[in-house]
C-alpha cells in the first residue's frame, strides 16, 4: 500500500515534468519567435527581406544593414544622445534619490511618512497627465528641444524609486555607524559621504542602472519634447523610422536590436533586484 | 549634545529630502496641476474664466468613450494573459528541473525589450506581406489566406495589440510569482500530501493561499502599467485603423502635440488620471501594509 502511493507520487512527479517541459519549451518558443524574425530580417538585404517565400534563415546573411543604420541615418548621433541623456539622470538621480533615502532612512520628522507616500504616488503619475504643461514650461524657459529638459524630466521620474530603493539599503546599514560618527564630531553630511554611501555602492549601481534604464527606454517624453533631428535618442529614432512612408525593414530591426542591447544586458543581469524592488515599493515604470 | 540630536533629528531630515521633493513639485506636481487648470479654461483663454465646457464635451465625446472602453479591455485582458502566462511558467520553472535556469532566461526575454521595439517587431512579424505569421500559420492551416492583414482587419487588429502587449508583459508577472513560490516550504505539500491531498487540492489549499499576497501586488502593480501603456501601441498601430486600437495614453497624446487642443486634452488627461489613480489605489495600501 505505502509502496503504492510512494509509486503513484514518482509517477505524478514525472508527469509533472515532463508537462513543465512541453510548456517551458512552448513558451521559449513564443518568447523567442518575434525576437529571431528580428535578428534573421536584419540580416537580410532588403530584397530579400520583402522576396516572397519568407525565410527564417537568411538565403545569404550579410550585416550590411548593421553598416547602413550608422550612414543612411545618423543612428551614431542618436546613440550618443540616449548615452548623454541616460547617463546624467543615473548619475543625478541617483545622487538627489540617495541624500532622500538617507534623510527617510535615519531622520524622525513630522512629515516623513506623509513625504514618503507621496513619493510612492508620484510613481503612478502618468507622463501624459504633466507632459502638456512641462512642454509649455520648457518652452517657455528655451529648453524645448534641449537633452538638458529631458533630463530633468527623467531625473524626477527616476526619483521615487531611486529614494525608496536607497532607503531599503540604507536601513540594512546599521545606524551605530552614523552615531560612532557623530561622536567622532563628523557633521551628518559628512557621514552620508564618507561611512555610509561607501558601504551602499553595490545598491547605489543598482538605482544607477535602472536610472539608466528608465531613460533609455522612454518614448512619451523624448516625443514630446524633442522635435528636431540632432537632439532625437535612439528610441526617438527608432519610432520615427517606423513612420516614414518606406521602411527599410532590414536597417530598422538592426537598429531596434543595437538599441535594446543595453536593456536586454542589464536586465537579464537586475532580475532578482528587481523583483526585491517591487515588493518594497520602489517601482519602475 | 542630547537636544542637539533631536534637533538634527527633527529638522535636518528635511534637508536631505528637499532637493528631491523640490524637483518633484516642478516637474510632476506643479504641471499637473497646470493640467487641470488648463482643463477648465475656455479653448483659447487665460487668467481664471473658468469653464467645465471640456468636461461635459468629454463625457459626450465617442471617440474618447470608445478608448476608454479599449484601455479597460487593453487592460483586463493583458493582466488574464500575464497570469496565466505567467503563474504556468512560474508553477513549472519551480520545480527545479535541469535546464530551468536556461528557460527563465529565455522567458524574460521579452521584458527586456523596450516598448517601442516591440511594437515595431509585432507590426513587421504581423506584416501581410512579408511578415513571418502568415507562413507560420500557413504551416499548420493551408487554407489560412497569405496576405492576411492583422493590423488593418477591424475585428483583429486590437487583439493583436493585446497579444503582443502579452508577449510583452508576461515575465515580470512570472518572476514575482516565482519568487513567491519558492517562498513557500516545501513542508506545506508534504504535510498535504500526508493528508492525502491531491494536485488540485494542493495547489487551492496551499500554492494559491501562499501566493495571494504576491499576486495581488503583482496584478495590482500591472494594471497601473497596463492603464499607462503608450510606446507599443504607438509603433505598432498608432491607434488605428482608425482608432480601433487607441488607448488613453496615446489619445491624449494625439489630442495634444497633433491635434493641439490643449485644454481638451488637459480634460482628457484629468479623466485618465483620476481612473488612474483608483486604480493604484490597490498597489499603495498593498505595499503600505507590508511594511
Amino acid at each position: 500500500m505505502k509502496g503504492m502511493a510512494h509509486g503513484s507520487a514518482k509517477q505524478e512527479r514525472r508527469l509533472d515534468a515532463v508537462m513543465s517541459y512541453a510548456l517551458l519549451t512552448l513558451s521559449a518558443l513564443f518568447a523567442l519567435l518575434p525576437v529571431a524574425w528580428m535578428l534573421s530580417t536584419s540580416l537580410k538585404t532588403e530584397a530579400e527581406a520583402l522576396s516572397l517565400p519568407v525565410r527564417w534563415i537568411p538565403k545569404q546573411a550579410t550585416l550590411q544593414a548593421y553598416g547602413e543604420m550608422w550612414t543612411l541615418k545618423p543612428f551614431g548621433l542618436y546613440f550618443w544622445n540616449s548615452i548623454v541623456v541616460s547617463g546624467v539622470t543615473a548619475l543625478l538621480s541617483t545622487a538627489v534619490g540617495a541624500l532622500a533615502g538617507y534623510g527617510f532612512s535615519r531622520f524622525r520628522f513630522r512629515l516623513r511618512t506623509t513625504l514618503m507616500a507621496g513619493f510612492l504616488a508620484t510613481q503612478m503619475i502618468s507622463g501624459v497627465l504633466v507632459i502638456g504643461p512641462y512642454f509649455q514650461i520648457l518652452a517657455a524657459v528655451d529648453l524645448y528641444n534641449t537633452l538638458t529638459g529631458l533630463i530633468i524630466a527623467y531625473v524626477t521620474i527616476c526619483l521615487p524609486f531611486a529614494a525608496w530603493m536607497s532607503k531599503g539599503y540604507f536601513d540594512s546599514i546599521p545606524k551605530e555607524l552614523d552615531e560612532a560618527g557623530l561622536v567622532d564630531g563628523a557633521s551628518r553630511l559628512q557621514i552620508f559621504l564618507r561611512i555610509i554611501m561607501p558601504i551602499a555602492v553595490p545598491g547605489t549601481v543598482t538605482t544607477l542602472l535602472f536610472a539608466f534604464l528608465l531613460a533609455w527606454q522612454d518614448l512619451l517624453w523624448a516625443l514630446c519634447l524633442i522635435s528636431i533631428d540632432e537632439k532625437r535618442t535612439v528610441t526617438l529614432g527608432v519610432a520615427f523610422t517606423v513612420g516614414e512612408f518606406i521602411i527599410k525593414w532590414p536597417m530598422l530591426t538592426a537598429a531596434s536590436l543595437i538599441g535594446s542591447l543595453p536593456t536586454i544586458i542589464l536586465y537579464l543581469f537586475l532580475q532578482r533586484f528587481y523583483v526585491e524592488g517591487l515588493a518594497r515599493g520602489a517601482v519602475k515604470g | 549634545m542630547r537636544s542637539g540630536r533631536t534637533w538634527h533629528d527633527r529638522h535636518l531630515g528635511y534637508l536631505f529630502v528637499l532637493p528631491a521633493t523640490l524637483m518633484l513639485v516642478a516637474v510632476l506636481i506643479f504641471p499637473a496641476f497646470l493640467t487641470l487648470k488648463f482643463s477648465v479654461t475656455p479653448e483659447g483663454g487665460s487668467g481664471w474664466n473658468l469653464t467645465l465646457i471640456h468636461y461635459q464635451n468629454a463625457f459626450r465625446d465617442p471617440v474618447l468613450l470608445q478608448t476608454f472602453k479599449n484601455t479597460f479591455s487593453f487592460v483586463a485582458w493583458s493582466l488574464v494573459g500575464h497570469f496565466v502566462l505567467g503563474l504556468g511558467l512560474a508553477m513549472a520553472l519551480n520545480q527545479a528541473l535541469p535546464g530551468q535556469t536556461f528557460f527563465r532566461l529565455v522567458a524574460l526575454i521579452p521584458w527586456t525589450i523596450p516598448d517601442v521595439v516591440a511594437g515595431i517587431i509585432f507590426r513587421w512579424f504581423l506584416n501581410p506581406v512579408s511578415g513571418a505569421m502568415n507562413p507560420l500559420i500557413r504551416t499548420f492551416i493551408p487554407s489560412f489566406p497569405a496576405d492576411f492583414s492583422w493590423l488593418s482587419n477591424p475585428t483583429l487588429a486590437f487583439p493583436s495589440v493585446i497579444f503582443a502587449n502579452v508577449w510583452r508583459g508576461y515575465p515580470l508577472v512570472m518572476v514575482m510569482l516565482l519568487a513567491g513560490l519558492m517562498a513557500i516550504p516545501r513542508e506545506l505539500y508534504e504535510a498535504a500530501e500526508v493528508d492525502g491531498a491531491g494536485r488540485l487540492k494542493q495547489f487551492f489549499h496551499v500554492t494559491l493561499p501562499g501566493l495571494s499576497t504576491i499576486i495581488l501586488i503583482a496584478l495590482a502593480l500591472d494594471m497601473v502599467w497596463e492603464f499607462r501603456r503608450f510606446a507599443l501601441v504607438l509603433t505598432m498601430t498608432g491607434g488605428g485603423p482608425g482608432t480601433l486600437t487607441e488607448v488613453l495614453s496615446t489619445l491624449v497624446y494625439k489630442t495634444y502635440f497633433q491635434f493641439f487642443t490643449f485644454e481638451y486634452a488637459s480634460a482628457m488627461a484629468i479623466l485618465m488620471s483620476v481612473v488612474l489613480f483608483i486604480l493604484s489605489l490597490p498597489y499603495i495600501i498593498l505595499v503600505g501594509r507590508e511594511r
